[in-house]
């Protein structure tokens, strides 16, 4: 079984690889951007000399590249996908670069099966209570216009890919993962809170944090993908034994490094959100509108959340939450103590 | 009477068009969105609550009927698409640069004032805070006669467009004549315009690579660095010299117009405008005070920062919504336009000048530069 990989040279594309290779798959392409840094994908290869492993590079902005990408492939995993940008490069370097895949996809004899990395971005949780779980039958967001970008380019991005496999008879995979967290990674989630000039504004309380180690968000791909039951349908992706955003910035303020916090209690942010919107909409702009009480109630409404869909599939960590936490903060100590 | 708008291409820079002509509704209203991309189309449209977006130009013009059709998309289409506009009725907005040639850029200005139809070009930094402040500083005397102008405009070729252009040898920038130069440096050129009386100012073009040869392929040779001297043929008028850099951190914005009583020093990303005078204090306290006099200048321009921005009048995109709204008022009163075709074509010409020198040298050099 002949398996693509994009976005193979990131930070979830790496431990996907490993996981397919561990998994027992033996020929795989990796989809590789012209000048991706590939030291950590190239140690992981090097593990399993028997493999057969094709680099593959190319862009996905190009659709003849995407088409010469997927030719001959059974399953193709995309994770690429952009992380920052402004909105429309965004959408670029998400959405149509996914329609290019899509359209390389149906173009095949026999379309390959698509295993897909969404995001939980992609769930419409600001209508919903404090404490309400979210799992794969929450609805998609309903405006996604007052969402940032990268959710707004998620959200479309899993909507192109259900109207493919509707459409062509695309066999698909859906999966959400939470917040992805290991070495290698960032030190928060907005969920925990924002950096202001120095000074770290906490927001998320006693919120829990659907995080997922990195290891084990490329297990549920590697497994969801390679289980004929998932097909059609799509899954959480977090860990047992989530902890709250109180809990991340203690651990992170103990094991790594003492920052200038404030706690902005909900109540507060919900006031402070209004005033910023209405001083965007006032200013006409000059200030972005990074709070609104829609994106706050979104981001920091606090929810709980369910991965049963994910384990009736047979994943199961690989890696603990305690073990998880303390490889990624290590981490993000050395990093620290290299950049200073 | 509020102008209806199209606009087409709808990338990045297609934000801050919808943006500034949001903001003045008693001008103009965006009618309709295109982008051959239909996902580019729809995603603008959703942002910004626009209800008509399509992927086919003709019918964006046909359907929606547009006064003015702003131009977004990348140089090589510009000419047909603006042809196609005038030709349904349109005044058109140009991004920079107008053309790829000097030839089609007077082919262009031709056909719209056959038509009637005014054309404009996105050169908003011309309209910044700044730039309007040293028109008013230069025609109150206080620099006196200009003699010399520099023009620095500076590149990040390690951001996120940078990355973008390396990484895709068939990105549509390296398709352009003159690649990476082309699709920045009439923000250096058209600070020069008003200084220079010629319809073809004689130029004097060097071009340098100094990025690491990395990729063995035609994207080695993109040229990131550019030094130019331009003056009239006359030399009667001022000179010019023009730097564009890649690699200068940090990547400055600015010109000095340097005049026969004082200096203009005019910084586009800090958004003042200093000037500099001869001291008139002698000895080692002829040296001690011109620093505190530069900071107090300093300290001025930067509290009439505070001002606009108290006022909300501190936005990114300030020339851009001074070009738009003058540009639009001009269609209204049927006045001329912000931007002379005049200058449009000389801005183009300067272009093809230098386009063509630095590929003498290149070929001179056998393509190793």
């Amino acid at each position: 079984m002949k398996i693509l990989v994009t976005g193979c040279s990131g930070f979830l594309g790496v431990p996907t690889v490993e996981r397919l290779l561990a998994h027992g798959e033996r020929d795989l392409r990796c989809f590789l951007r012209p000048g991706s840094k590939r030291d950590r994908l190239e140690a992981v290869l090097r593990r399993y000399p028997d493999a057969k492993v094709e680099r593959f590079v190319g862009s996905l902005g190009s659709p003849q590249s995407a088409a010469e990408a997927v030719e001959g492939c059974d399953v193709v995993y995309h994770l690429a996908a952009a992380l920052s940008g402004a909105p429309a490069d965004m959408f670029l370097n998400t959405v149509v670069t996914t329609r290019h895949l899509l359209d390389a996809v149906r173009a095949q004899k026999k379309p390959p099966k698509i295993v897909h990395c969404s995001s939980f971005g992609v769930y419409g949780v600001a209508q919903l209570p404090r404490g309400a779980m979210v799992d794969e039958s929450t609805p998609f967001e309903p405006h996604p216009e007052r969402r940032d970008p990268y959710s707004q380019a998620k959200l479309r991005q899993e909507a192109l890919v259900w109207e493919y496999a509707r459409q062509y008879a695309i066999p698909t995979v859906v999966l959400r993962p939470g917040v992805i967290y290991g070495p290698g990674g960032g030190a928060f989630s907005t969920r925990v809170g924002l950096n202001l000039f120095g000074l770290f504004l906490h927001l998320g309380g006693k919120n829990l944090l659907p995080i997922t180690y990195v290891d084990n968000c490329a297990e549920a791909i590697a497994v969801a993908g390679r289980s004929p039951a998932a097909e059609g349908q799509a899954f959480n992706v977090v860990d047992d034994d989530l902890v709250t955003a109180s809990r991340w910035l203690e651990l992170y303020r103990k094991r790594v490094k003492r920052i200038p916090t404030v706690r902005i209690p909900y109540a507060g942010l919900t006031v402070m959100s209004e005033l910023v919107a209405r001083y965007h909409k006032y200013s006409k702009g000059q200030l972005p509108a990074v709070f609104t009480r829609y994106k706050s109630a979104t981001t920091w409404g606090g929810n709980r959340f369910d991965n049963t869909k994910l384990k009736s599939l047979g994943w199961r960590p690989i890696v603990s939450t305690e073990d998880g936490l303390s490889r990624a903060f290590e981490d993000l100590k050395a990093r620290t103590a290299l950049a200073s | 009477m509020s102008l209806k708008i199209g606009i087409v291409g709808c990338g990045k820079i297609a934000d801050g068009h919808v943006e500034e002509i949001q903001k003045v509704p008693e001008l103009a209203r965006v009618v309709g969105v295109c982008d051959r991309e239909p996902i580019m189309a729809e995603q603008i449209a959703m942002r910004y609550g626009l209800d008509y977006h399509t992927n086919d130009v003709e019918r964006l013009l046909a359907e929606r009927k547009p006064d003015v059709l702003h131009i977004t998309t990348p140089p090589g289409s510009h000419l047909p698409l603006a042809k196609l506009a005038i030709d349904a009725g349109c005044h058109v907005y140009v991004e920079k640069p107008m053309t790829l040639s000097l030839a089609d850029t007077k082919e262009l200005v031709a056909h719209a004032e056959k038509a009637k139809k005014k054309l404009t070009i996105g050169y908003t930094y011309l309209f910044d805070p700044p730039a309007l402040e040293m028109r008013d500083l230069i025609a109150g005397g206080a620099l006196g006669d200009i003699v010399h102008v520099e023009s620095f405009y500076g590149y990040n070729l390690s951001g996120a467009y940078g990355s973008a252009i390396l990484g895709d040898p068939s990105h549509w920038v390296l398709q352009l004549p003159g690649q990476l130069l082309h699709n920045n440096i009439d923000h250096l050129l058209n600070k020069t315009l008003e200084f220079l009386e010629d319809d073809e100012p004689r130029i004097t073009a060097h071009g340098f690579v100094r990025r690491t040869q990395r990729f063995g392929d035609a994207r080695d040779a993109m040229l990131d660095e550019l030094r130019l001297l331009i003056h009239d043929r006359s030399g009667s008028g001022p000179t010019v010299y023009g730097t564009f850099s890649s690699h200068i951190r940090p990547a400055a914005h600015f010109a000095r117009v340097y005049g026969s009583k004082n200096t203009a020093h005019v910084d586009y990303i800090a958004r003042t405008v200093t000037l500099e005078s001869s001291g008139s204090l002698p000895s080692a306290i002829g040296r001690l005070v011109p620093a505190f006099e530069m900071a107090a200048k300093f300290a001025k321009a930067g509290a009439r920062n505070v001002g606009k921005f108290a006022r909300s009048d501190f936005h990114f995109f300030s020339g851009l919504s001074y070009l738009i709204r003058a540009y639009y008022r001009s269609i209204l009163d049927d006045s001329p336009p912000p931007i002379s075709h005049r200058d449009i074509i000389r801005a183009s010409a300067m272009l093809d000048s230098i386009f063509s020198q630095l590929k003498d040298a290149q070929s001179k050099a056998g393509g190793s530069r």
